[in-house]
């Protein structure tokens, strides 16, 4: 029983719920613009309205990024829904950042 | 069991973060490492562009300045047979002339003209052999491979090194600028094997293969150091090496004391051999 629960909650599927996410970059450097570009297609296409992404630039919030263990840019943690979720690099692997963030669930 | 979870979940978790920073960080996806005090920006990309047009500017700069420097000597090459040359000639016809001119009383005169004369034909054969040196006309009448089997029998006539010439390209025609690149190496080679070998054997060979045109230049002397080799002031290898480069081609370099020293430029055919001699 609590095994089932467990993968509902892994792959739960995208409806309804409000996708919180930090995406710590580093000012416009290549990886980070592209991880935000790479962010806001994917959100775009997969929880259209349903999303909030908050870009802290580690460049001017050195602090936050300590605060959260962040160790390089860019890395994006889904904060909601939980459980929480951090990926590294610059998003350029579509399927595995989609899977890493539990949005594939509707499509298996 | 039950105790033993946690801990164990919370190592899976630390391992897989780790793998993906490290997976992160081998592609190349980072843009900075945040530290305790500072933000390291990491300009890899960035950083690995600019080495590699610095490389590309410095290659093309190397390839001009040879051909430069090649067209120079060519110059010269001419104004020393060409001026010099003839200037010595008709030097040395005069003083023949005057010699036949003396009479037997002037015995003197007649030893000075002829000690004159003496160094007049070692001046003419000095001036040739600088305008060989400098541009081996040797390589536009009788081509690459004639030059190289010329320029082993001198080499093993000066030194006392014996050195064969081996090819299975007699036939071949070769593009002008790279038999030039081709002939400067095999140079700069022997002129190595000479300085500081102490070898008594060479053997250099020029072979047509399917991948390219191997050039190969050994001997069985003390053999080079790894050290000697990568060193910025071991120039004449690294002419060697740009010229293999202008080509398109690779340069190697090694030995060992027991084994001497073998150097091989490998060039694609394409941009050698443009045909076949009638």
């Amino acid at each position: 029983m609590k095994a089932r629960k467990r993968e509902r909650r892994r792959y739960a599927k995208p409806g309804g719920e409000t996708y919180v996410f930090w995406l710590f970059v580093a000012g416009n450097e290549p990886n980070s613009s592209q991880a935000r570009g790479n962010l806001a297609r994917l959100c775009e296409e997969h929880i259209k309205g349903r999303y909030k992404i908050d870009a802290v630039d580690v460049l001017k919030d050195a602090a936050a990024a300590h605060k959260n263990n962040v160790l390089v840019t860019p890395t994006l943690i889904l904060i909601k829904p939980l459980p929480k979720v951090t990926v590294l690099g610059n998003l350029n692997d579509t399927r595995q950042v989609l899977a890493a963030l539990r949005l594939t669930g509707d499509e298996r | 069991m039950s105790n033993q979870k946690p801990p164990y979940r919370e190592l899976e978790t630390k391992m897989k973060a780790a793998e993906e920073l490290i997976h992160a960080l081998r592609t190349q996806q980072v843009d900075a490492i945040v530290g305790e005090r500072h933000i390291m920006l990491v300009r890899l990309k960035q950083a690995e562009e600019n080495l590699k047009s610095s490389r590309n500017q410095l290659r093309a700069l190397a390839a001009y300045l040879l051909s430069a420097r090649e067209n120079e000597r060519a110059v010269i090459a001419r104004e020393l047979h060409d001026e010099f040359g003839q200037a010595l000639t008709s030097l040395h016809l005069g003083l023949s002339w005057i010699s036949r001119k003396l009479t037997p009383g002037q015995q003197p005169l007649q030893e000075k003209i002829t000690s004159l004369s003496a160094t007049t034909t070692s001046l003419i054969r000095s001036v040739k052999n600088i305008a060989s040196e400098l541009r081996p006309g040797a390589l536009d009448e009788l081509g690459l491979v004639k030059t190289l089997k010329s320029e082993a029998r001198e080499f093993a006539g000066h030194t006392g090194i014996q050195c064969r010439f081996k090819t299975n390209t007699a036939k071949a025609k070769f593009d002008r600028s790279a038999a030039i690149a081709i002939f400067r190496i095999v140079q700069a080679a022997l002129t190595n094997v000479a300085r500081h070998a102490h070898a008594s054997r060479a053997l250099i060979a020029l072979i047509k293969r399917k991948n390219g045109l191997i050039l190969t230049v050994m001997d069985n002397g003390k053999g080079i150091t790894r050290k000697l080799i990568y060193s910025h002031d071991s120039l004449g290898i690294t002419g060697m090496r740009e010229r293999a480069l202008a080509l398109g081609g690779t340069f190697t370099l090694g030995g060992s004391r027991s084994k001497g020293t073998i150097l091989t430029v490998q060039i694609p055919l394409s941009r050698v051999i443009i045909g076949t001699a009638p």
